[in-house]
């Protein structure tokens, strides 16, 4: 048995599985499958969950090289190597994506035929769902920058028909139009980065950990140029910040976040997916695999793009009582770690975090969908409380996933759930960034305290939504009164992802971060390029653990979050109406005016150019052309009347025979044959005109 | 026997339209014959295609060259090569669905098929002619028929459009009247044993002196005797074309034209005559006058990038729905142009398959306008809404056909997209035409790019206004869409998909003769 043909096709497989599910279900879904298709569509999906983690199992009793498939795609004459690739590119880090994607997927898939039965498009939802996985299984498995793009574009649509999936209403049109264009917005930063790699590098635009791939040709490159990755050509850093500038379209980074919680428009399966393993998670894993050509001055650039979002977006999340709105803005907040991660270094960390954010905050969406669909679809927390007796299930995963986000981990010991590891990995990367950026001054300590304090928000604001949902008494009767726990299509995948929240911890399931430890020495194996070591950070987790109380604040904060909140929003209304905060609450309410902002600036000045532009078209551009018409037209009619009363009048003068025939030959003269000739004479003297300008302008 | 097939295709037309107008002939039987009469065009240039295939892929083939008006050494010369070969069987294809499309045309119906038929001859002999005289001739030849079907076939304004679509081109063919004088005239000074003026643009004569050849560029490289006169041959030239493609600010005759034209004349219209434009300036601009194009690249590469953020923004602010889709083809004939203006292979190959694509996606734009049009008699887009609840089929079918449009991956608009950029910014590279202006070549890629946001802007506010929401009362009294519809619609559907997922369809067939043409610009 040749292993790595068997997980190519395994992984193959899996991605194209979904594919062909969401093909069938637009074509006979209506027709011939009908309310089964929800069932096809998680079954094919668990088929391709079934694949991958066969794959996962053969390549860790294997451990093969990074695998690298080519599919020529489109022809490039004259370039070296002669075509844009597409294929299958496999290491650690895919491999456990392929788990990732595919595990959750089947597990959205299931938990939607609960939450969307019913639904007059239930077919058609799952047509979409499966092609949103099919395009992140695109992404995951990319073996150029070529067709991560693709899929890039393809997330985009799917993920444009998920959120606008109840397009009757006016929130969900505007929604996920707003996550397009601002997606764009970001993929034209791609395509440059993109443009700027394929001149330098001359055709070759292979992922990093391939042979021969980027990362080869600009080591290779830097080196007969002269540079090196900490001494980097302008181009470079360039390439690296546009490209970049993709993942914070995707990952809805500052100052492209803004669509992220509108996207909450979608069924709360889509919020599910789209902020789990999907979409969001596109643009940290561009991020990673883009990895090895980011010189210092990008690692700057996104380490401090990751501080602003995620300490904005804990902000917002504080203050926000819509369930949904308060998880959307944690997943900001979540991926600004991760992109923080990345910039600082912590290059395993960042993606292992990643993954168990993918479990928990799966689990907490699926948990907040449940509720609202218990609750005759009311999102407001403030209507809430009391939950927790009526929905033992949802209440049980919402807790265990609390503690996941939350970091939670037994005091005086290195053991904890799993976004302990993960997120304590990227602090503690952060402040030895922050000690070596402290040398330019008091600026480079935001990055250790930035995090750190947002770490605590994070669980105050997680046990304050905990708290308003499942605590205290019902402050809505007739809500409570008619909640209860979901059907099992929908409590099985929380409690599922519930247990994986618990379980992706690196002594129980050690192969998530394995794969990515894998990942990361290969590529370190094959060249110099900037991230810091996993024992350095752990070096760095005892400058931050000795002054925190060896792990009792998370305790501290999520007890403080849980007795504020337990008796509704009573004290907090009193904390808020200190002058000073009030102010700050206010703007955390409104986004930070965010919205404001770019429905002015930027949606607004765009239509009123649009217009303008239009009105210079029609009444310039446009206007002109009339203008030359008309005229000629004018000529036309003068030299007509010349014609008829001096030409003609002499010829009736001379001889009144010739008079009759003279009349009808003028009547054809200054018609329509004549009319038009001159309009073309004119036009053609214009253009001449014209030409001669440019020509000497050009030439002089 | 091989060459005369090429001749029975440009003709088959022809005798088609004739057979419409013979007398006795009904108004349905008119139809019938303009169909078979496109089929069968359809079938000639598959089989060509399939010899040209069978030969190498190679430099020109099927040509037939008889002489013409020996006074002026005009020849009827014909024969494809790969330059042609894609354009011509995008255009015997789209015919087939144009004539499928004009299925409803109920005012003289005769009359209609024979000029359509008419001007399909005109289109393929443009695509076709080796002799720059026949190709003047073939290029005035489908400007009349194209009067006539929007003068009388119209709508409000049809007659304002119809003229100005005339004498607009007409404009256009002054310019490059005045360059092929010049350039007759000017061709037996190429070399002194060379007395003959000649119009050859191509052939497969390896013997014979063509407008193209080294001796006569070496008149018109820089620093040769003519170089003045190659310098405004090349901007008349390119104003001829660029009123044709049509590029920003030339184009104002482009939405009158559509917004009066019945669907399948403006399917016919931005499927494939706006493609003359850009076949043309690959035909003769550029290789006539590389060293001109490579003096003015950053000039026209400025037009090309102000057309494609022109043209997007002009249909943002559109509310006639089909004005809106006339200007996106403005805006994507900039990547045109744009592709052309740099230089690069990358480039002008991503220049092609966009002609290509746009054949496809405008095409299907227009048919699905049009397919509403017809039943709510406006296309005022703030007056629609909930489409897609109404025909999901449709719905599903105009998701594929705008996003083709916009350019996503997977549908045949982000190829040509993505090469013209990608092309762009190789045009920095040593040795291509940017070298020393590397800010130029960045400025045109970051403004290229950009334009991906704008039309995703027009293009998604279009669809919400149209597509999404809830259907308006009125629609119940529209008629259902028609198996003749969805047939149209599938099957620019399903090439816009299989465009979009193997360019090599199209880059096998031009790949030799490209590649002598960039060797001819002398640029790689």
């Amino acid at each position: 048995m040749n292993v790595p043909h068997v997980i190519t096709a395994l992984l193959v497989a899996a991605t194209l599985m979904p594919l062909v599910s969401s093909l069938l279900i637009v074509f006979f879904g209506t027709r011939v499958m009908k309310a089964a298709s929800g069932w096809f569509a998680t079954g094919v999906m668990a088929g391709g969950f079934g694949c991958s983690v066969y794959a996962l199992v053969l390549w860790l009793g294997h451990r093969p090289d990074t695998i690298c498939n080519v599919l020529p795609w489109i022809p490039l004459p004259g370039n070296d190597p002669g075509w844009l690739y597409l294929g299958a590119m496999i290491d650690g880090l895919t491999v456990a994506m392929m788990v990732m994607v595919t595990g959750i997927s089947t597990l959205v898939h299931l938990y939607s035929i609960g939450y969307m039965a019913g639904d007059k498009r239930f077919e058609r939802f799952f047509a979409y769902l499966s092609l949103f996985t099919f395009s992140m299984l695109g992404i995951v498995i990319s073996n150029s920058i070529m067709q991560l793009f693709v899929f890039w574009e393809l997330v985009g649509l799917t993920s444009y028909l998920l959120i606008g999936f109840w397009f009757e209403k006016r929130g969900p049109q505007l929604a996920c139009k707003k996550a397009f264009v601002m997606n764009r917005v970001g993929d034209m930063g791609f395509l440059i980065g993109f443009g700027i790699l394929f001149y330098k590098l001359g055709g070759v635009v292979l992922l990093p950990a391939v042979e021969g791939g980027i990362f080869d040709s600009v080591r290779d490159l830097l080196a007969a140029e002269g540079y090196s990755i900490t001494n980097p050509p302008m181009w470079l850093t360039a390439a690296g910040i546009s490209l970049f500038f993709g993942a914070i379209g995707k990952s809805a980074q500052f100052p492209l976040h803004t669509w992220l919680p509108d996207a909450m428009e979608g069924p709360t399966p889509v919020s599910s997916i789209v902020h789990s393993a999907t979409m969001v998670a596109a643009g940290v894993y561009l991020t990673g695999r883009i990895y090895p050509i980011l010189t210092p001055g990008a690692h700057l650039f996104i380490a401090t793009i990751g501080l602003v979002t995620l300490v904005l977006a804990a902000c917002m999340a504080l203050v926000m009582t819509d369930i949904k709105k308060v998880l959307a803005y944690s997943t900001l907040s979540q991926l600004g770690y991760m992109i923080l991660g990345l910039g600082t270094g912590s290059y395993v960390f960042a993606l292992y975090h990643l993954i168990t954010h993918a479990f928990f905050k799966c689990c907490l969406f699926q948990c907040a969908g449940s509720v609202i669909h218990s609750a005759h679809h009311q999102q407001d927390m403030r209507y809430y409380g009391g939950l927790k007796s009526k929905m033992p299930i949802t209440a049980l995963c919402y807790f265990v996933c609390t503690l996941a986000i939350s970091g939670a981990s037994i005091p005086y010991t290195a053991t904890g759930i799993s976004g302990f590891y993960s997120k304590d990995g990227i602090i503690a990367g952060a402040a030895n960034y922050s000690v070596a950026m402290s040398a330019g001054g008091w600026l480079g300590g935001l990055f250790m305290w930035g995090p750190l304090l947002v770490a605590y928000l994070t669980v105050f604001y997680m046990a304050r939504s905990f708290a308003l949902t499942f605590l205290g008494q019902p402050r809505d009767k007739h809500l409570h009164d008619h909640a209860h726990e979901v059907p099992w299509t929908m409590w099985l995948p929380q409690v599922c992802l519930a247990a994986m929240a618990v379980l992706t911890a690196p002594m129980i399931m050690g192969f998530w971060q394995g794969l990515i430890v894998e990942t990361n020495e290969t590529m370190i194996a094959r060249g110099v390029y900037w991230v810091q070591s996993v024992a350095d950070i752990h070096h760095g987790e005892h400058m931050i653990h000795g002054p925190l109380l060896h792990g009792f604040g998370w305790i501290v904060a999520l007890s403080a979050g849980l007795l504020m909140y337990r008796g509704g929003m009573g004290i907090s209304s009193k904390v808020v109406a200190i002058p000073g905060v009030n102010l700050l609450y206010t703007w955390a309410h409104n986004k930070f005016y965010f919205d404001a902002l770019y429905d002015v600036f930027t949606v607004g000045l765009g239509k009123t150019v649009a217009y303008i532009v239009s009105a210079i078209d029609r009444y310039l551009v446009d206007g002109a052309v009339n203008l030359a018409g008309w005229v000629a037209k004018l000529c036309a009619a003068l030299i007509g009347v010349i014609d008829s009363r001096v030409v003609d009048g002499a010829v009736n003068g001379a001889a009144s025979a010739a008079a009759s025939g003279g009349r009808l030959l003028s009547t054809t003269q200054a018609g329509r044959v004549r009319l038009y000739v001159l309009m073309l004479l004119t036009s053609a003297t214009v253009v001449t005109l014209i030409v001669v300008t440019v020509t000497l302008v050009s030439a002089g | 026997m091989d060459a005369q097939l090429l001749n029975w295709m440009i003709f088959a037309p022809t005798i088609g339209a004739a057979l419409c107008l013979l007398p006795g002939v009904s108004d349905q039987a008119s139809k019938k014959i303009a169909l078979l009469a496109s089929l069968v065009t359809l079938g000639l240039s598959v089989w060509i295609a399939w010899d040209y295939y069978g030969g190498g892929l190679e430099g020109v083939q099927f040509e037939t060259a008889c002489e013409w008006i020996g006074a002026i050494n005009a020849y009827y010369r014909v024969g494809i090569d790969g330059l042609s070969l894609p354009l011509v069987l995008l255009t015997t294809s789209l015919s087939v669905l144009v004539v499928l499309a004009s299925w409803n045309i109920d005012k003289a119906t005769k009359a209609f098929m024979a000029l359509y038929l008419f001007l399909y001859t005109g289109m393929l002999g443009v695509f076709l002619s080796l002799d720059m005289f026949l190709f003047y001739v073939f290029f005035e030849i489908s400007l009349l028929p194209m009067y006539f079907l929007i003068g009388v076939w119209g709508g409000p304004r049809k007659e304002y459009a119809a003229i100005k679509f005339f004498l607009y081109t007409l404009a256009g063919s002054i310019c490059l009247l005045v360059v092929m004088l010049g350039l007759y005239f000017l061709t037996p000074f190429a070399s002194p044993d060379n007395t003959t003026n000649t119009w050859i643009m191509a052939t497969s004569d390896p013997g014979a002196v063509t407008l193209q050849s080294q001796t006569l560029r070496s008149l018109f490289s820089e620093g040769g005797v003519y170089w003045w006169f190659a310098k405004t041959a090349f901007w008349l030239t390119f104003i001829a074309f660029a009123i044709k493609l049509p590029l920003a600010p030339l184009h104002t005759w482009l939405p009158d034209a559509h917004v009066e034209a019945p669907t399948p004349i403006s399917m016919i219209l931005a499927g494939v005559l706006l493609k003359m434009g850009g076949y043309a300036l690959m035909r003769i601009t550029y290789p006539f006058f590389p060293d001109a194009a490579k003096y003015y690249w950053a000039a026209v590469g400025v037009i090309a990038v102000f057309g494609i953020i022109y043209g997007a923004l002009c249909a943002m602010a559109q509310t006639d729905w089909k004005k809106l889709v006339a200007y996106s083809s403005v805006s994507h004939m900039g990547y045109v142009a744009l592709g052309l203006a740099v230089m690069t292979r990358t480039a002008f190959d991503g220049a092609y398959y966009q002609m290509i694509a746009h054949g496809i996606s405008s095409a299907m734009m227009f048919f699905l306008v049009g397919v509403v049009y017809e039943r709510a008699h406006h296309r005022d887009l703030s007056r629609f809404g909930g489409m897609w609840l109404k025909w999901p089929g449709y719905g599903g079918w105009s998701l594929v056909g705008f996003f083709a449009g916009m350019g996503l991956p997977g549908l045949c608009g982000f190829i040509g997209e993505i090469m013209v950029l990608l092309g762009t910014f190789q045009a920095a590279s040593p040795g291509a035409v940017g070298e020393n202006n590397v800010a130029m070549v960045y400025t045109l890629g970051i403004l290229s790019a950009s334009a991906v946001v704008l039309t995703a802007g027009y293009i998604l506010w279009m669809f919400q206004r149209v597509y999404l929401g809830l259907e308006r009362p009125e629609y119940k009294e529209y008629a259902p869409v028609t198996g003749r519809e969805y047939f149209v619609m599938a099957t620019l559907g399903v090439a816009a998909v299989v465009f979009g997922l193997a360019p090599v369809l199209v880059f096998t067939l031009t790949d030799k003769t490209f590649t002598s043409i960039m060797a001819s610009l002398g640029v790689s």
